[in-house]
């Protein structure tokens, strides 16, 4: 964010800032659930935003802002994160696996917000990613396939997998899942 | 279907990503299956959880300074000027003065002509994407959910107009209300049956401190005539702080008649409401009528503009409009149910 950017007419800045800007937030919160680190968190919302001020003639009024705003910020973070490793990152392969989960028992009655949250943050990465879209930001698959980029079979897949592992992590007992540690 | 099948399609059920069909086979199969029925409970419950988890964890929560620090951030990578504070105003209307009341006050109806039509086609757009398409970017919300968080006038919606509308040309059935937003703003939308078509009746906030009696004659000779925006009538009228909208697939004269019943109404409890945000009204409270339509020689109806606008006092408007009655639709929780309301399919 060094370098000065060209100059935004006084329009545009009013229509940012009553479409994008009111996002903000709730772009944070998505960011540093999977960021885990608050200056990373408010960085790449930082540049999100930067982004999406400079290409803002390119959204498509009366479409989704936020799901707009988080196509930017995944493009972001996944340069950064292809900038920090030398391999690429490789695609998942366990993608098609979904039906091998096995059926586990009902949820238990009481869950706690930590619960929830704790369950969540032990699934892989890439399927919180779909989880986090689809469940709490309520995206459509065809928003969470542009996001991420990648098919919407695959948002379906990763959908399926992630939430019948959420179940099944908030089913096994913690001592459980000590042990297993 | 087996139940098999139907958990397989749960998640996308959930997700509302479902052809309708496929919907109906899945309520079939659920209505004689508690083990199903139970699952997706389940399901469901776990979803709200996590949406509540999130909004509640407050490591999540950003600094209370954040916003306003990006947004400063952003102004300045922007480059737009911070907006004037008194002083500037007293220059800018000192400017004003010099270079002549005439042509600032062609400057100003131009910028208003200009609103008038955004504002017109956001609503015509709401229309399409939230009535006729479905194709919501958010979900709609309770009027009484608009009044608390945006708008407290948007109450108003909530019983006015009743639920069976009488006009001279036929009568009008509310099928939905709710607030919804098209292009960044903000309506409160009460959907129509009227003449076998889907009518929106929209109210935004007028944005911009209109007034409601002041001519408007000389601002809009030489403008081309704008008949219908992207193939529907709107005909719009003004409260001291609201616009409100009548648009659908109807003619001229119909969306007259609807709006002759339901200007003073409307119009009045807007203006009388005390309690609304909105700051910046200046006008009083007498409505004018503004339709962006061709002209129309229909008796009652004063077309001051053929070809784009016309207008009429306050009188024998909203005579025939009945009291507000109670009774009104319950919210709606799904897209299926709101497409049912308003399509009956």
């Amino acid at each position: 964010m060094t370098k000065k950017e060209a100059p935004v007419d006084e329009h545009a800045w009013a229509s940012f800032e009553a479409e994008a800007l009111p996002h903000a937030d709730q772009l944070f919160r998505v960011a540093m659930w999977f960021e885990r680190n608050r200056q990373e968190a408010e960085d790449l919302v930082q540049d999100t935003m930067t982004q999406a001020l400079q290409s803002f003639h390119r959204f498509q009024r009366g479409t989704n802002c936020r799901a707009w705003l988080m196509t930017i910020l995944q493009h972001i973070r996944s340069n950064r994160r292809r900038s920090r490793f030398r391999s690429p990152v490789i695609d998942d392969p366990n993608d098609r696996i979904a039906e091998t989960i096995p059926f586990v028992p009902p949820l238990p009655e009481r869950l706690t917000d930590e619960d929830i949250l704790g369950a969540l943050a032990r699934i892989p990465p890439h399927l919180q990613e779909v989880i986090v879209m689809c469940d709490v930001e309520e995206f459509s698959y065809k928003e969470i396939a542009r996001t991420l980029a990648i098919p919407i079979g695959t948002v379906m897949s990763r959908l399926h997998r992630g939430r019948a592992l959420l179940r099944q992590q908030l089913r096994t007992p913690a001592d459980r899942r000590q042990k297993e540690i | 279907m087996q139940c098999r099948e139907v958990r397989d399609l749960f998640d996308s059920y959930l997700a509302q990503e479902l052809l309708t069909e496929t919907n109906h086979e899945i309520l079939r199969h659920l209505s004689g299956c508690p083990t199903c029925r139970a699952d997706l409970a389940e399901r469901r419950a776990l979803r709200e959880a996590l949406q509540r988890a999130f909004a509640r964890a407050r490591d999540l929560e950003p600094r209370s300074e954040f916003s306003a620090e990006l947004g400063a951030k952003l102004r300045d990578i922007a480059q737009v000027a911070p907006r004037r504070g008194l002083f500037g105003h007293w220059l800018a209307l000192a400017a004003t003065v010099v270079f002549g009341v005439g042509l600032a006050g062609t400057l100003w109806w131009t910028s208003r002509l200009l609103h008038d039509r955004d504002l017109a086609a956001a609503a015509v757009g709401d229309h399409r994407n939230c009535a006729l398409h479905f194709a919501l970017a958010e979900k709609p919300i309770s009027l009484a959910e608009a009044a608390e968080r945006y708008d407290a006038a948007y109450r108003v919606l909530e019983e006015l107009p009743p639920a069976e509308i009488l006009t001279s040309s036929g009568a009008a059935r509310v099928l939905e209300r709710h607030s919804c937003v098209y292009a960044g703003r903000r309506f409160a939308h009460v959907v129509l049956r009227y003449h076998e078509k889907v009518v929106s009746l929209l109210v935004t906030s007028a944005g911009g401190g209109i007034s409601t009696n002041v001519p408007l004659d000389a601002a809009l000779h030489g403008e081309s005539s704008v008949d219908r925006i992207d193939d529907m009538s709107v005909l719009s009228f003004r409260s001291a702080q609201h616009t409100i909208f009548l648009t659908g697939d109807v003619n001229r004269a119909e969306l007259s008649s609807l709006a002759e019943v339901l200007a003073g109404p409307l119009t009045r409890r807007l203006s009388s409401n005390q309690t609304q945000r909105s700051t910046l009204g200046l006008a009083t409270a007498s409505p004018s009528l503004t339709a962006v339509m061709p002209g129309d020689s229909r008796s009652g109806i004063d077309w001051t503009l053929p070809g784009l606008f016309w207008r009429k006092r306050q009188g024998s408007l909203g005579a025939t409009c009945p009291e507000p009655a109670p009774p009104r639709p319950q919210p709606i929780a799904t897209l299926e149910g709101y497409r049912k309301r308003i399509h009956g399919v």
